[in-house]
């Protein structure tokens, strides 16, 4: 191995931090550790002369590591690394330090101490530099294709989007029609237009105008070219890795092919006649059917389950075009793509379980969906609003919200969109029917997006009645056969028995069927609602933490039309990012496995949160972790996790980490106890850098070091700290449930509660190690925990070991 | 022989000795056997409750000691006992920190709640230990198609998180039972509402009109009488016939009986031997539909 | 109204009250969708008592209206409220926790101290008389078990039942 040669290069940014520290005491320390061959001092040396300084010092072969001491290091960072990469040289054999923000700022009221930890953290780096190996950059192939789960509008809209910039998508859906939800809606708010359009693809040249939207039927979106669409096709096995996914579509049969001319002369023979459930079943349908006309793909299917194939085959008699065909069978299609967009969407709860509200037994008891499906012209009643039970028309009507959403019984959240369906509905009804009374009994109105204030305000003026008051029961008046709702106007406290020839209920908005399973297959995590998990509900609400896999509108929660519209082009515009290179490319910055001392124990791919870990066998009929490159994300979580020390992180290894910890607690400097602070890469060491930037205040006794997650702490590390010198640590990290790296915070906070037993038996204090969790903007409240820590620390007296049963209780 | 240490209350032996003639003489003819144990108090009903939580809970888990003691499950007639044991057992099973508060105060007392038996109200005992078959094979004279309303009363069903008796929306229950008898059960509206006994001797307006409700709907139905399967029920809707009577001027003349009564009548069991002269409504009519 | 907004500012302490009370841990989740109050019998037929009306007055701190009012005491325990409520408040049970509060403060209709009292002399409350112990025989009932009066009144001691009661007469 070639002799290491570090070069330091001290910034004082215009001579303002040498005002504090002094740099020509740094600059001799500096040049007498061994292994540092040049020394440079300036401004600034992530641009300009000192830029080129660096890159001469490389480019002349007078060293291969770098050290920067500087300011803002992680902006420096970036530069300096896309220079040196230029140069052909590997951008992780550096290290940035902050003299500023982490030295001569807070502990500006105390130079020369902050000068003698300047030289600590100086010898920290330098000995880490020592110890960096370079790191390969790797490229994985990305196919330039993509499968999206999901026919419904969140579903076409992405694929629509995609298809056009050139993948090639495969659009799936379970049932034999596209359109999911918005296909039975009817009409969307706030626009009141047709619920089942989309934006048309860009390839539709036929269309010389720009059209903000399309009718489905004839926007031309299956014509593209790279689109693919599998209905009455479910996803049955997913395998492989981001970029390279193997997907086992199960396509069940139709039995009806394109030379379909819809005619309907086969529905006029079938003999099979059953209750239709797409329209509520206030119709009958035959075995083979068709939903509503203005779907995709335009043609008949048979229910296989009711249909009675050569036993009857009348259909296939009398179909002009020979269409039908009996004989087909369930395919098995097997699809490589380089990502996946979940598009499953939701649907109504189930209100039966509601008891009181009589949903199973009152045929008059009917959800919004239904009603859609009785309001829309292609419905079962032709528009006519007609009560099921006696087919007569309804002229009191009731509606009732929060049918199981706000209801810690069964869905505590807020369904988000049911207030407006509801309003809609019943301004449409009123539209038309301005004579039937309609009632809306409600807990809260929420009408929170754009134009829904002026909606609820036209449907008063509409003389729709409004009752504050949610129903206990429903009954049916024997007599009567009309339903009464029994409710409490709460605001004008008075109870009512509200009578109503049909009672429509809003009922709550669940994941689809098939999210759980579906998340299994993919690896991807749900909430505790049961919607798929966004990877950051904030900043990145189409991805999620595996990379490759995609979500997309009402699957990750009951959203609108032009929210889910949206979400529909963001999930499009972030698989783009993926696969536009056709490559991911990364640096080796990964974990790696030491199989001789790997016991499979499984505790790492367990622990790993991105599934990078698996196991495979060895000869000896025993297996062996091994870390995927790819879906590697640093955190260093197994490293924690692992019982015999046999996973080790590229760039962040115990050896590393132990040499950083030496150096750091090397040198005091103060009359102060010695405090090492080891703070996650992520909040912990911002919000060591937002209280320099702020100028706090704390003792230079406090030391800094950074490593990747919290989570890839061990146990021995914090007594190794307490052997090199340390009377306390502090481990600084991310809230608990805002851990960068999902689940690296948690498992910090379990390691430091069990080392507290253990520092005890050890006859050491266990107020000595301390977990904190905190933000970047906290900075202030590092600088108070640094100084309370050394308050501490003085008050207990030096590090000695104590007899155990000296020490107090730990709570 | 399937034994249950019986809990009694208050209520029972002091004014309802029907209920537990009815209740004894039909489980032994069903070959259960009753155990009654020495030492047992107040179930701490709603009244106790409403001075002191934790003193309820406490005196309710006592007498569920008892009888763990004794190794029995526990079955009790009135539903309030049942919802006061039945509920205190619950939570406390479910509810360590609360399990561990209650027996602490217990230990005053030198008793401790393991947790470990049963509480069982008299309907749940006749379904599960006798079965729906077992007491129509025992019906000796059927109820001759007499029309019956079933009336549970709150304390059977409510809180059915913790009692977990039946369905508290669509209870089969006593349903079922009275049609094992040969009765039919009639609908009524309201059925499952408060008969307001509780509310008798604190606010008699506001429990009477309650009564009357029930009393109005169970008419309209064209009920021959009300099953109870509770004193305060029974009271509310018997001797509260009289004052609705007096009060609103209108008689119903609906008899009210324990189900324990109906099975005794539909099991051959001598009327006179069952204490019918507490009924202040006469329960004549009944019988002569029935023999 | 201007009694509920005084204590309101000093009285937010009152919620902090019942909710650690047993059985008035539930109470802040009180929406006032009015389930609660449609399901009530006793609301239907009297404006005196409001299930969500007295949650709302408790929440709003108005101690002294909730707990010297008769309103508390007219609930039926039914539990129709408790069964039906969608944020699954337990009224009933906060309504019990409210009338401990207030029996401890003094306030009660009397017929509670009666029950109280015969609680305490006879281990139950209501008195079986020697008179119906004397006729069970007659009708062909077994005789009665002791009562266990003396455990009921060391439990009575050890929850301190009987001091409230005392308090009570003292006054």
């Amino acid at each position: 191995m070639d002799r290491v040669k570090v070069g330091v290069f001290l910034a004082d940014s215009g001579k303002q931090l040498s005002k504090i520290l002094d740099y020509n005491d740094l600059t001799n320390y500096v040049k007498n550790i061994s292994g540092v061959v040049y020394v440079a001092r300036g401004s600034e040396f992530w641009r300009g002369q000192g830029l080129q300084n660096i890159i001469n010092a490389i480019k002349d072969e007078k060293i291969n590591r770098v050290v920067v001491g500087g300011t803002l290091p992680k902006l420096s960072e970036v530069k300096i690394a896309q220079a040196v990469e230029n140069v052909g040289f590997n951008p992780y054999l550096m290290e940035f330090i902050d003299l500023k923000d982490h030295c001569a700022m807070p502990h500006q009221e105390t130079p020369s101490e902050a000068t003698e930890k300047a030289k600590a953290m100086l010898l920290a780096a330098i000995e880490r530099a020592k110890l960096l190996e370079p790191l390969e950059k790797l490229e994985f192939p990305v196919l330039k294709s993509v499968l999206v789960i999901g026919g419904g509008i969140a579903g076409m809209q992405t694929s629509v989007d995609l298809a056009d910039l050139g993948f090639e998508v495969n659009l799936v859906e379970k049932a034999p029609f596209l359109g999911g939800l918005a296909a039975r809606a009817g009409r969307f708010f706030p626009t009141d237009d047709c619920a089942i359009c989309i934006q048309s693809p860009a390839s539709d040249l036929k269309t010389i105008t720009y059209t903000s939207r399309k009718c489905v039927y004839r926007s031309g979106f299956s014509e593209i070219p790279n689109l693919s669409i599998l209905t009455s096709s479910k996803v049955v096995a997913i395998e492989g890795v981001p970029g390279k996914y193997k997907v086992t579509i199960e396509k069940k049969p139709r039995y009806v092919n394109e030379e379909c001319i819809r005619c309907d002369l086969c529905t006029t023979v079938c003999p099979v006649e059953i209750p239709d459930e797409y329209n509520a079943k206030l119709k009958t349908r035959k075995a083979i059917y068709m939903n509503i006309p203005n779907v995709h793909p335009p043609i008949y299917v048979i229910d296989d389950s009711v249909c009675k194939f050569h036993d009857c085959a009348k259909c296939v008699e009398v179909c002009p075009t020979n269409a039908i065909a009996l004989d087909q069978k369930t395919e098995h299609i097997t699809l490589n793509v380089g990502s996946i967009v979940v598009a499953t969407g939701f649907e109504e709860f189930d209100s039966s379980v509601i008891k009181e509200y009589h949903y199973d037994d009152y045929s008059d008891v009917i959800t919004n969906l239904e009603f859609a499906r009785i309001l829309d012209g292609f419905g079962p009643t032709g528009g006519q609003i007609i009560r099921p039970s006696d087919h007569k028309l309804a002229k009191k009507i009731v509606m009732i919200q929060c049918v199981g959403s706000r209801d810690r019984r069964y869905n505590s959240y807020c369904s988000s969109i049911c207030c407006m369906i509801s309003l809609k509905h019943a301004t449409l009804i009123k539209s038309t029917y301005p004579d039937i009374d309609v009632t809306i009994c409600y807990i809260d109105l929420r009408t929170t997006g754009r134009e829904h204030e002026r909606y609820y305000e036209r449907a008063r003026e509409m003389g729709i009645k409004f009752v504050k008051g949610r129903p206990t029961e429903i009954y049916r008046d024997l007599e009567t056969n009309k339903l009464i709702v029994d409710v409490e106007d709460a605001l004008l406290q008075r109870f009512l028995e509200l009578e109503a020839d049909l009672v429509v209920l809003a009922p709550a908005m669940v994941p689809a069927k098939g999210t759980k399973e579906l998340a299994e297959m993919l690896g991807i995590e749900l909430e505790e609602d049961g919607f798929f998990k966004e990877y950051n509900a904030k900043l990145r609400p189409t991805e999620t933490k595996m990379k490759g896999i995609y979500l997309c509108g009402g699957a990750t929660f009951p959203k609108d039309a032009p929210t889910t519209s949206l979400h529909a082009h963001s999930a499009a515009l972030k698989v783009m990012k993926l696969l536009t290179t056709g490559k991911i490319i990364k640096y080796q910055r990964t974990a790696v496995v030491n199989e001789e001392y790997c016991g499979d124990c499984e505790f790492c791919p367990v622990t790993c949160p991105y599934g990078a870990i698996s196991l495979v066998p060895t000869t000896e009929n025993h297996f062996v972790a091994q870390v995927s490159d790819l879906l590697c994300e640093g955190c260093g979580i197994c490293v924690g996790t692992c019982p015999l020390n046999a996973i080790e992180l590229r760039h962040s290894t115990t050896n590393q980490m132990l040499a950083q910890m030496k150096a750091l607690l090397s040198i005091n400097g103060t009359p102060k106890p010695l405090v090492l602070a080891i703070c996650c890469s992520e909040c912990g060491h911002t919000v060591v850098d937002s209280s320099g930037m702020a100028k706090m205040q704390y003792p230079a006794n406090v030391r800094v070091m950074k490593v990747p997650c919290t989570g890839i702490l061990q146990i021995h590390q914090f007594l190794e700290a307490f052997k090199a010198g340390a009377h306390g640590v502090m481990v600084v990290g991310c809230k608990s449930d805002g851990c960068h790296y999902e689940v690296g915070i948690k498992k910090a906070e379990k390691k430091v509660k069990l080392a507290k037993v253990l520092l005890k038996e050890y006859g050491i204090e266990p107020e000595r190690l301390e977990m904190f969790n905190m933000v970047f903007i906290e900075g202030n409240k590092f600088a108070e925990a640094a100084r309370m820590m050394t308050d501490k620390l003085e008050k207990l007296g030096p590090l000695q070991l104590m007899a155990s049963s000296q020490v107090e209780e730990v709570t | 022989m399937t034994s249950y240490a019986l809990f009694l209350g208050c209520t029972i032996p002091a004014r309802q000795p029907n209920y537990e003639l009815s209740a004894r003489k039909t489980l032994g003819k069903l070959g259960i056997e009753l155990v009654d144990l020495d030492n047992m108090t107040c179930c701490a009903p709603p009244p106790v409750q409403s001075i002191n939580f934790e003193t309820s809970l406490a005196i309710a888990a006592y007498n569920i000691c008892l009888a763990e003691e004794a190794d029995l499950n526990l079955v009790t007639l009135c539903s309030g006992c049942f919802e006061s044991l039945a509920m205190t057992n619950s939570m406390l099973k479910d509810d360590e920190e609360l399990k561990a508060k209650i027996n602490k105060i217990l230990s005053q007392a030198g008793k401790e709640f393991q947790g470990d038996k049963e509480v069982k109200h008299f309907l749940q005992v006749l379904m599960d230990d006798v079965g729906l078959e077992r007491l129509k094979q025992n019906v000796s004279k059927p109820l001759n198609n007499l029309k019956i309303a079933a009336f549970y009363g709150c304390h059977a069903l409510r809180p059915s998180e913790l009692l977990k008796l039946d369905d508290p929306e669509r209870p089969r229950i006593l349903e079922s039972l009275i049609e094992a008898l040969g009765a039919e059960s009639v609908e009524y509206r309201n059925k499952l509402k408060c008969c307001g006994g509780l509310l008798r001797g604190y606010s008699d307006d506001l429990a009477l009109n309650l009564a009357r409700e029930k009393l109005e709907n169970t008419s309209k139905a064209g009920a021959d009488c009300i099953a109870t399967l509770c004193p305060f029920c029974f009271v509310a809707l018997d001797i509260g016939q009289i004052q609705v009577r007096a009060k609103f001027n209108k008689s119903y003349d609906i008899p009210i009986l324990h189900y324990s009564e109906l099975l005794a009548f539909a099991l051959g069991i001598d009327p006179k031997e069952l204490a019918l002269e507490i009924h202040k409504i006469k329960t004549d009519k009944i019988l002569s539909k029935i023999f | 109204m201007e009694q509920v907004q005084e204590e309101k500012s000093t009285n937010m302490a009152f919620s902090k009250v019942i909710t650690s009370r047993l059985g008035g841990k539930t109470i802040t989740l009180c929406y006032q969708c009015g389930t609660c109050a449609s399901s009530c019998p006793v609301a239907k037929i009297t404006p005196r008592f409001n299930p969500r009306e007295v949650i709302k007055l408790s929440l709003l701190g108005a101690e002294k209206e909730v707990l010297s009012g008769d309103s508390i005491w007219l609930c039926c325990s039914c539990y129709n409220c408790q069964e039906r409520c969608p944020q699954k408040v337990e009224i009933a049970d906060v309504i019990y926790a409210l009338r401990n509060i207030a029996f401890k403060k003094g306030y009660s209709p009397n017929i509670y101290l009666e029950f109280a009292s015969a609680l305490l002399n006879n281990g139950r409350i209501v008195k079986i008389s020697q008179f119906v112990e004397n006729k069970r025989p007659t009708l062909g009932l077994p005789p009665l078990k002791p009562t266990g009066v003396e455990a009921l009144r060391k439990i009575l001691s050890a929850t301190g039942f009987d001091k409230l009661r005392l308090k009570e007469e003292s006054q």
